[in-house]
């Protein structure tokens, strides 16, 4: 067991004891084992609580208890003994932390199916064994994508791209792999993402406006259904549809050769639209939804999806009773609650409110006519009321994969990307990505680095953050926006926009 | 005080005249202003070279980037606020980005307010607010879709307000046809001392961007037809608030009802 690992587990303990002395019977059921094993048979039951470093996550099921002996999500249904549970854990917010990862590694070695060679390391040729061959799902919590380069539609046509690609540094190996690479027989190319929670798909899949106007045109069609689609799905919009998602997902992290079952995708779907998750408990603030706040999953599961928070309910508005608690009921609280509770209010305030200059940034500052640049608040792309992520489709450029941005990586592959036609609006005619992103879909230049947001709820049971893990905790996702766009945040508004993201 | 009086005189020398204000077109590098009155308040400024005045293009549906020169179409306003951003202000105005390079210049906000944020006029609805359906009996539609110069990108707030009330027509009158029709600002103008001239092949690029929307937002594909008019002509729609030049580019689309005399609901 690693050092850190071991410190991991003590402080993990600490704050499950710490919770159940100050929350009582908030947490007197027992923990169930954190780990759901593929083909555990255990019932999913209609609430279901894990403690983490900020508190306790609350997965909901709504329409009750599930029992997931045989249940295709649950199950093993491709040789490699994975399911999807493998990478989508419940106390881990529907996600896959490093944290989990790592735990895993020092239980059972590369036995655990998650450590599959096809994507569960570093690259299938190295030596399965070996930490090393895995360091990029242990260290950063992330997953090999193999995309085909060029790129191919949606239903697998070439299509044509603008851009040359090219390796400049491949500590993985897989991108010069004689059997994985880009001049391999499979013509792939190999990024490293983190799993996406598959939870609260309701807003997920919800489509605010019909049309994309970062795209200049009407949603897509799912292929499948004809029928449009929200494309906040996929880091790279690679897939339209869960159904899509979960082919792909069986073909390859499953290595599942054949096609699931209709009633197989029936199940998973029947899930997948009933689970919810969200921080529930916060270690310092208390339970979530106590005195008129609204937090954690439930109101998640009973709110309408799809809402911009600009024109109704207002993004993080779940906090607001915290503001407006009278003096008396403050001085009830003990101090550092009542402390902690005013911070993540102002938080959620900054989150809308506090306003930066957004510069260089594809999706916001091009094509799109906001301008370069254009003064907004976080909650400018997180504008989805309850989930804070974007009601259009979500393909922005933050910086995270894209250099001069992007915090040096060298674990990461870098790419020299060449536009062939006109030069990208921003970076100019060569850009150097660890991941070209939705460049990967699309094939246009103007579109390297752009990454789908995602959900911000659940992000306490989750860590490492954005797409390629860059961010190790809470602060470093702030401490990246402030370096991105040179925001000047105050320490106390750091802290705030942190423990605002620990109690969502 | 000083601007205060400058503004008000500027707003009695320029108001009165201010619907009847020339034309103006001219290309320039724009320059931000940091102003801070919250979300999207940032001013943009730009210099027209020929005459030197500072102008202030904020309230274009597209906004400029400071990396780029700029084509600007505008009329000078009828109530001028030069206290918001330091410039006299056009609109309407319309600003196409061009692929030509400018330094990325900021100015400090230097006691000018901005302007508080309020949602354009041209805003496409969600798709969760009830959206009232035409009355029978269904008439023939054109809707008027706007684009920047050089350009096939749908503008945000602006164009893609009158594509979807083209689209939600399209969708709930069941049209026999729709005929989609692209123009281009093909005559070669000299602004600035650029030449403009849009190629052809853009009015081809725009029709088909317009009626792959209305496919994709269901008009079925045998309805639509999509053609190009090469002849340079202006539009008086309603579209363009009375920018002449502006109104060279477009897509035109009108839709036909399948019948004139049946409600929304009973068409098959």
């Amino acid at each position: 067991m690693s050092i850190a690992t071991c410190y991991g587990r003590i402080a993990l303990a600490a704050t499950a004891t710490t919770l159940a002395i100050s929350l009582g019977a908030a947490t007197t059921r027992p923990t169930p084992d954190r780990w759901w094993a593929p083909g555990d048979g255990r019932v999913f039951p209609a609430s279901l609580d894990y403690p983490n470093e900020q508190g306790v996550l609350r997965a909901m099921l709504v329409g009750g208890p599930m029992e997931t002996k045989g249940h295709p999500f649950f199950s093993p249904i491709g040789p490699a003994g994975r399911a999807c549970v493998t990478c989508h854990q419940p106390a881990d917010g529907m996600s896959l932390s490093a944290a989990s990862a790592q735990q895993r590694w020092d239980a059972v070695g590369n036995k655990d199916p998650l450590f599959l060679a096809y994507d569960g390391s570093n690259c299938p040729t190295l030596p399965q064994a070996d930490r090393a061959s895995h360091s990029l799902l242990l260290d950063h919590g992330l997953i090999r994508i193999a995309r085909p380069w060029p790129a191919r539609d949606h239903a697998g046509k070439p299509i044509k791209v603008d851009f040359k690609l090219e390796v400049v540094r491949d500590p993985t190996g897989c991108n010069r792999d004689p059997q994985w690479g880009l001049a391999s027989k499979r013509h792939q190319i190999s990024v490293y993402r983190r799993p996406r929670p598959v939870a609260n798909f309701k807003y997920i899949e919800a489509m605010g406006f019909s049309f994309d106007p970062k795209a200049g045109m009407a949603l897509p069609l799912d292929p499948a259904t004809g029928k449009p689609v929200s494309n906040n799905l996929m880091a790279d919009g690679r897939v339209l549809s869960l159904e899509s998602q979960m082919r792909d997902a069986a073909g390859t992290h499953l290595q599942f050769a054949q096609n699931m079952d209709k009633e197989d995708v029936r199940r998973i779907l029947d899930f997948e639209r009933r689970i919810y998750v969200a921080q529930q408990v916060s270690r310092v603030a208390g339970p979530l939804d106590a005195d008129a706040a609204e937090g954690g999953p439930r109101k998640l599961a009973e709110s309408k999806p799809g809402r911009l928070g600009s024109q109704g309910v207002a993004v993080w508005s779940e906090f607001e009773a915290w503001e407006k608690l009278s003096d008396a009921e403050k001085a009830k609280l003990p101090p550092t609650m009542r402390d902690f509770r005013a911070s993540v209010a102002r938080g959620a305030r900054s989150f809308r409110e506090r306003t930066f200059l957004i510069s260089d940034s594809a999706g916001i500052n091009s094509p799109i006519g906001f301008g370069n640049p254009v003064r907004n608040a976080c909650a400018f792309c997180h504008n989805m009321s309850q989930m804070g992520m974007d009601v259009a489709p979500g393909q922005i450029d933050l910086g995270t994969t894209n250099k001069p941005f992007a915090d040096p990586m060298p674990w990461l592959p870098l790419f020299r990307v060449t536009c062939l036609g006109a030069p990208h609006p921003h970076y100019g005619r060569v850009i150097y990505t660890s991941d070209p992103g939705y460049a990967l879909t699309t094939g246009r230049c103007a579109d390297v680095g752009r990454i789908t947001l995602q959900s911000l709820r659940g992000l306490s049971a989750r860590a490492p953050y954005f797409s390629n893990g860059s961010a190790k905790d809470l602060r470093g996702v702030i401490d990246f926006y402030d370096r991105r766009y040179d925001i000047g945040y105050s320490e106390q508004e750091k802290q705030d926009l942190v423990n605002l993201m620990s109690v969502l | 005080m000083t601007r205060r009086l400058a503004s008000l005189a500027l707003l009695l020398a320029t108001g009165a005249q201010a619907a009847t204000a020339p034309e103006l077109r001219f290309v320039g590098c724009p320059v931000y202003r940091n102003v801070d009155a919250g979300k999207k308040s940032g001013c943009w400024l730009v210099e027209d070279p020929a005459s030197g005045i500072r102008y202030d293009v904020s309230t274009s549906p597209t906004k400029p980037d400071w990396n780029h020169a700029i084509l600007v179409e505008a009329r000078a306003a009828a109530i001028q606020q030069t206290q918001a951003c330091g410039g006299a202000v056009l609109e309407p105005v319309r600003v196409s980005i061009l692929p030509q390079e400018c330094t990325r210049t900021m100015l400090p906000a230097e006691g000018y307010t901005g302007r508080k944020f309020a949602l354009p006029r041209r805003n496409v609805r969600p798709l969760y607010e009830a959206r009232q359906q035409p009355e029978a009996p269904f008439t023939p539609r054109t809707f008027v879709i706007p684009f920047d110069y050089g350009s096939d990108f749908v503008t945000y707030q602006l164009s893609d307000y009158y594509i979807d009330q083209a689209a939600n027509y399209a969708l709930d009158v069941q049209p026999a046809r729709v005929n989609v029709i692209g123009h281009v600002a093909s005559r070669e103008d000299v602004v600035s001392g650029l030449r403009l001239r849009e190629p052809p092949s853009l009015a081809d690029a725009r029709a088909k961007k317009i009626a792959e929307w209305m496919r994709l937002r269901g008009v079925p594909a045998n309805r639509l037809h999509v053609s190009t008019t090469h002849p340079d002509t202006s539009s008086d729609d309603p579209a363009f608030d009375g920018l002449v030049q502006a109104s060279r580019r477009r897509v035109v689309v009108q839709v036909t009802p399948m019948r004139s005399d049946r409600s929304a609901n009973e068409l098959p």
